[in-house]
């Protein structure tokens, strides 16, 4: 499959002015400017196939927002390349931006005052849709979104998850082939979430559109996303199969134990972290290399009824490397 | 181009639809115009002329302020600073878009909506006023005085939008706007015919291009200049509307460029 997009060594430094406070400041910095260099992203290489559905992942402050919008041409990068569906996208080329959406959860792009639809039948005539595409489309969307009288009603008067969902439907009313997706799910409840999520699964499945999504939100990540890249302070930390991260990341196995009699916690601490013990259960976190040992150890000195060894969650793991600090 | 008559048809919609902010804006412009003729009234008293004007023309001149400031002062440029400076703006720039000319469509939407009920406006005032109006008998003088104003309204539309551009760079650019409205409608004759100001300003301010804005389609309304200089003075009027337009497209690139180079 050819791919969507192919990004090398994509870097981002944010010239940040050093200005000085109040409006005379700003008016001076407009003249007399200093800046402040901080690395966003830094040489980020990556390729994704047309139709995958990639997660994007790292802790707040990452570079997960700056490489979306490099990707959407909002930015232009510091150094590297970007060849997405075949365009430099900060080129900002209207035939590029005709293949693209960018939804990002924490803006509106709806009118306020007006039933959503009217925003819909600007990005019609924004994109340039036939009368019957438009309609094709729009009729896919309010069915997949369960949007039906939502779309009269002006968007100032809809709930967080009727407006989420009128704001997918307007940035893919262009069936655009290339979906950049940042956090679309936040703030929104546990229904709701799920109902996005079919929604983009069944997008990408339809029309066999690319989708690369940022999310805190591990329910996401897990049930839509068998690829995940994952950046640390702006620099590529993994790229690959979502179950191939937790061997990775998760340096530590858990192993639960049964007792038939008491058990001291205190004496287990030498084969691991306890996480949790009540005397006659205990979990431990063990470091994947003393893991045989360990059980050996507990059924060797200890009244074992039962023993498992697991692989940690992956939302823990994932969780792991959000909570890792940024720079 | 149809986007942009969509874009107009729904932001008339969405003008008409903001109900209580219309409302206070009209009252609010009525209240000035209200003001300016008790005061004109009282100054002019029995005299049968002050400043070069009849008691009729200076009764027209504030009406033509009401339509006027409907028509050219009436503006986005808020709203433009607000999108900027909250990233709203990326919305935009991610669509095959232009932003002037979106704007554009938006800013022509609210002066519809604006310049329509300045005329119920004005026809009350002028049935109070009681034909004690002064309106050009000429035709000439009515095409040269729309040019005028059509002219004055893309000035403002291009100035405001330079104005507004600024916080590309500054958080604080409502600053500026806000002493740019308020010098704007000083200079451009908005408050008072700029007859009332020294000759020293007045021929200062014949410099900028803020008397093209007001005072000048009135004066050729009133036919208070001849067609020949009228014609000199749209030309003028013209020649400003180019370098302000070429100046706000500009400043506008930079803006984006800067904003794409250090995120927003």
């Amino acid at each position: 499959m050819p791919a969507a997009l192919e990004v090398r060594g994509l870097t981002k430094d944010y010239r940040s002015p050093v200005k000085e406070p109040g409006l005379w400041g700003g008016v001076k910095s407009l003249f007399d400017r200093r800046y402040k260099d901080t690395r966003a992203v830094d040489g980020v290489t990556f390729d994704i196939a047309e139709g995958e559905l990639v997660g994007f992942l790292g802790a707040n402050g990452a570079g997960k927002t700056t490489t979306l919008k490099m990707l959407s041409g909002l930015l232009t990068p510091t150094a590297g390349t970007a060849t997405v569906l075949g365009r430099v996208p900060w080129r900002r080329e209207a035939a590029f931006q005709k293949m693209i959406s960018l939804v990002m959860g924490q803006r509106s792009q709806l009118w306020w005052e007006i039933p959503a639809y009217e925003t819909f039948r600007l990005n019609q005539a924004i994109y340039g849709l036939p009368d019957a595409v438009f309609k094709d489309q729009l009729e896919e969307l309010t069915d997949l979104l369960d949007l039906g009288e939502h779309l009269t009603v002006p968007v100032k008067k809809l709930s967080l998850g009727q407006r989420m969902r009128a704001e997918l439907a307007a940035a893919l009313l262009h069936r655009p082939r290339l979906l950049l997706l940042d956090e679309p799910t936040i703030g929104l409840d546990v229904v709701m979430q799920k109902k996005v999520r079919e929604f983009v699964k069944a997008y990408n499945r339809r029309h066999g559109a690319t989708v690369m999504l940022t999310s805190h939100n591990m329910t996401d990540v897990t049930e839509l996303c068998r690829r995940v890249i994952v950046i640390e302070r702006g620099r590529l930390l993994y790229d690959g199969p979502l179950d191939r991260l937790v061997a990775r990341y998760a340096d530590h196995k858990i192993v639960r134990a049964r007792f038939t009699a008491r058990v001291d916690p205190a004496d287990l601490a030498e084969l691991g972290t306890v996480t949790a013990c009540d005397g006659e259960s205990a979990v431990l976190q063990v470091p994947r290399g003393r893991v045989a040992l360990a059980a050996a150890a507990l059924l060797r000195s200890y009244p074992v009824a039962d023993l498992d060894v697991e692989e940690v969650d992956i939302d823990d793991v994932v969780r792991g490397l959000f909570s890792r600090p940024p720079a | 181009m149809k986007k942009y008559l969509v874009a107009y048809s729904i932001a008339l919609q969405e003008t008409l639809q903001r109900r209580s902010t219309l409302l206070m804006d009209r009252v609010g412009g009525f209240a000035v115009v209200l003001s300016l003729y008790s005061f004109w009234s009282a100054l002019l008293g029995d005299k049968p002329s002050f400043l070069g004007y009849t008691r009729a023309e200076m009764m027209s001149y504030v009406l033509l302020i009401n339509v006027l400031r409907a028509f050219v002062f009436t503006g986005r440029g808020w709203q433009t600073v607000s999108e900027i400076s909250s990233g709203r703006i990326s919305s935009y720039l991610v669509r095959p878009l232009s932003y002037h000319g979106y704007s554009l469509a938006l800013d022509l939407a609210q002066k519809t909506v604006h310049v329509v009920s300045s005329f119920v406006e004005v026809a009350v005032l002028a049935w109070f006023v009681r034909g004690g109006v002064f309106l050009p008998r000429d035709p000439a003088a009515w095409l040269l005085f729309a040019l005028s104003a059509a002219l004055a309204s893309l000035l403002f539309f291009f100035m405001e939008f330079m104005v507004s551009s600024l916080a590309f760079w500054t958080s604080e650019s409502g600053g500026p706007l806000f002493c740019f409205d308020l010098f704007l409608q000083f200079a451009a004759g908005a408050f008072f015919p700029l007859d009332v100001l020294p000759a020293a300003v007045r021929r200062l301010l014949s410099a900028t291009p803020f008397p093209y804005m007001v005072y000048v389609p009135v004066r050729v309304l009133l036919e208070k200049v001849s067609h020949a200089e009228a014609a000199r003075l749209i030309a003028v009027e013209a020649a400003w509307l180019a370098a302000f337009a070429l100046a706000a497209v500009a400043l506008w690139r930079r803006g984006v460029r800067s904003y794409a180079a250090e995120g927003g």
